[in-house]
């Protein structure tokens, strides 16, 4: 990575940045000069791996991403301590995991858990931000994920939220475009994360098999795409959906 | 600026105007050695002259040409390690009005012609070890454009071309990948729009298809160039990203 200050001054927000991909987001954008907010269930992972110097810079709030009054409470902490927010990275999402199943056998009350955690919590926290924005501009980015495009099997909720994340950028990108306001989604492939090392080594080595670049990406490669879609460079750009997969997809 | 591209060699096609040249001249401000290759002999003077870059003529048309200027290039930066293929031509005509001379020549620069460069360029990209090749599309490519069948078919499939490509050269380390622009300020863009009123009401008209309401700046373009060619695109590959004020949402 080439070092920069593009982010200087800069407020962001990245929700569920304790861990894995949004952990390597917050990371950049701190190492890049930002104000860096994190609001997770626990924020250690991403504590441990950062440059001394940027730990000044980071808020990590511990707290609950599906909770509307978490949500809220976050948002006023971050814009009274750290002032009005540049850059909202809506990271947060997870698939049913353990308890994702078959279609024909899958939960509500699963869905639900899966809904909001992915989409719900992207559309409340970008509605906390967006008045403000409206008002001095802006960056959103959302998390989608391959699992979308593709239609993985097995996984029919979690594909559902992230490809409603999809539709979500784009209404938002054409409504907040006038108050210059660029929404974006990038969607990550296999990417080297704790869930990701949960994966049995045959379904691994399948991926990598159906990768042209050959490899598992790494939380880093999806924290330069967002960096770039979150800086000044890419003003130019919204309402795109941006695979990040090696290659895995081409669509 | 920083160094992001230093050490890097890079060729761009059309890289004497427009997004062309504002593509190499982040190339150029990152550090990287860069060539200009363009039809047009007076902007490829002033760009060398400005800005110091190997300058050579170029008609991507003709293979025998494309494949000695790619060497050329190749041999004065010592290497080549990344491509954009920049140049394009733009072509409005009914289906009635379209003649096959039209039609074949809109066919060879826009798709036929970045095949060529990759073609002559696959073999120093690979003996550098690996590199990128950044295609420069078009949103017509994404999205329809009434009364430019030809442009958006050559966009369309450069597009597949470049996806396609990603796939072939994969194991040799070089990523292929595609830019989408929308309307943005060139002499291209100018070349379409009509004198005083008219070219008023038509640049309204433009405006009017993107979310942002405006014309792209060149350099607007090259940020998304610029940005899958450096290594924070290293996973990249086999993309095609719009650049267009929110036009295609693709």
């Amino acid at each position: 990575m080439v070092q920069t200050d593009r982010f200087k001054d800069k407020v962001a927000i990245v929700t569920g940045g304790g861990d894995g991909i949004g952990a390597g987001i917050a990371a950049r954008l701190l190492a890049e000069g930002a104000t860096v907010a994190v609001l997770d269930l626990d924020a250690g992972p991403l504590r441990a791996g950062l440059a001394a110097d940027t730990v000044p810079r980071l808020l990590a709030v511990e707290g609950d991403c599906t909770d509307l009054a978490t949500l809220e409470q976050f948002h006023a902490r971050v814009v009274g301590e750290l002032g009005p927010v540049d850059v909202l990275v809506n990271n947060v999402g997870q698939s049913g995991r353990g308890r994702s199943a078959p279609f024909h056998e899958s939960s509500e009350e699963v869905w639900r858990f899966v809904l909001e955690i992915s989409l719900f919590t992207a559309m409340r926290m970008s509605r906390l931000i967006a008045p403000a924005m409206r008002e001095r501009g802006g960056r959103i980015v959302n998390m989608s994920s391959d699992a979308a495009f593709v239609g993985d099997t097995g996984l029919v909720d979690y594909a559902s939220a992230k490809m409603g994340l999809i539709g979500f950028t784009r209404s938002l990108a054409r409504e907040l475009a006038p108050f210059g306001v660029t929404v974006n989604a990038v969607a990550p492939g296999a990417i080297r994360t704790r869930a990701h090392d949960t994966m049995p080594k045959e379904v691994i080595d399948r991926i990598k098999a159906s990768t042209p670049a050959g490899i598992v990406g790494e939380p880093e490669d999806v924290a330069a795409a967002v960096a770039f879609l979150a800086s000044d460079e890419a003003r130019f750009i919204t309402g795109q959906s941006l695979l990040i997969d090696g290659g895995r997809w081409m669509i | 600026m920083t160094a992001a591209f230093a050490g890097r060699r890079i060729l761009v096609t059309g890289g004497a105007k427009g997004i062309g040249k504002a593509a190499a001249l982040r190339f150029l401000a990152g550090g990287a050695k860069v060539a200009c290759l363009d039809m047009d002999e007076v902007a490829l003077a002033d760009v060398s002259a400005a800005h110091g870059v190997v300058a050579l003529k170029v008609d991507v048309t003709d293979t025998q040409v494309t494949d000695a200027t790619v060497a050329e290039a190749a041999a004065q930066m010592g290497g080549l390690d990344g491509v954009v293929n920049s140049a394009g031509v733009d072509l409005e005509s009914s289906l009635e009005a379209m003649t096959d001379a039209a039609w074949e020549r809109l066919i060879a620069v826009n798709l036929t012609g970045p095949m060529k460069v990759c073609r002559a360029a696959a073999p120093f990209l690979k003996q550098a070890g690996g590199g990128t090749i950044v295609n420069v599309s078009s949103g017509a490519g994404l999205q329809p454009l009434k009364f430019r069948s030809a442009y958006s078919a050559s966009k369309a499939g450069l597009q597949m071309f470049s996806k396609a490509l990603a796939l072939e050269l994969a194991e040799a380390g070089i990523r292929v990948n595609v830019v989408c622009p929308g309307a943005v300020e060139t002499p291209l863009f100018r070349s379409s729009i009509a004198e005083g009123e008219e070219g008023r009401a038509q640049l309204d008209a433009v405006r009017a298809r993107y979310a942002l309401a405006r014309i792209a700046d060149p350099d607007e373009i090259a940020a998304g160039i610029a940005w899958l060619t450096s290594a924070d695109a290293s996973y990249v590959t086999g993309v095609a990203l719009a650049v267009d004020g929110g036009r295609t949402f693709h």
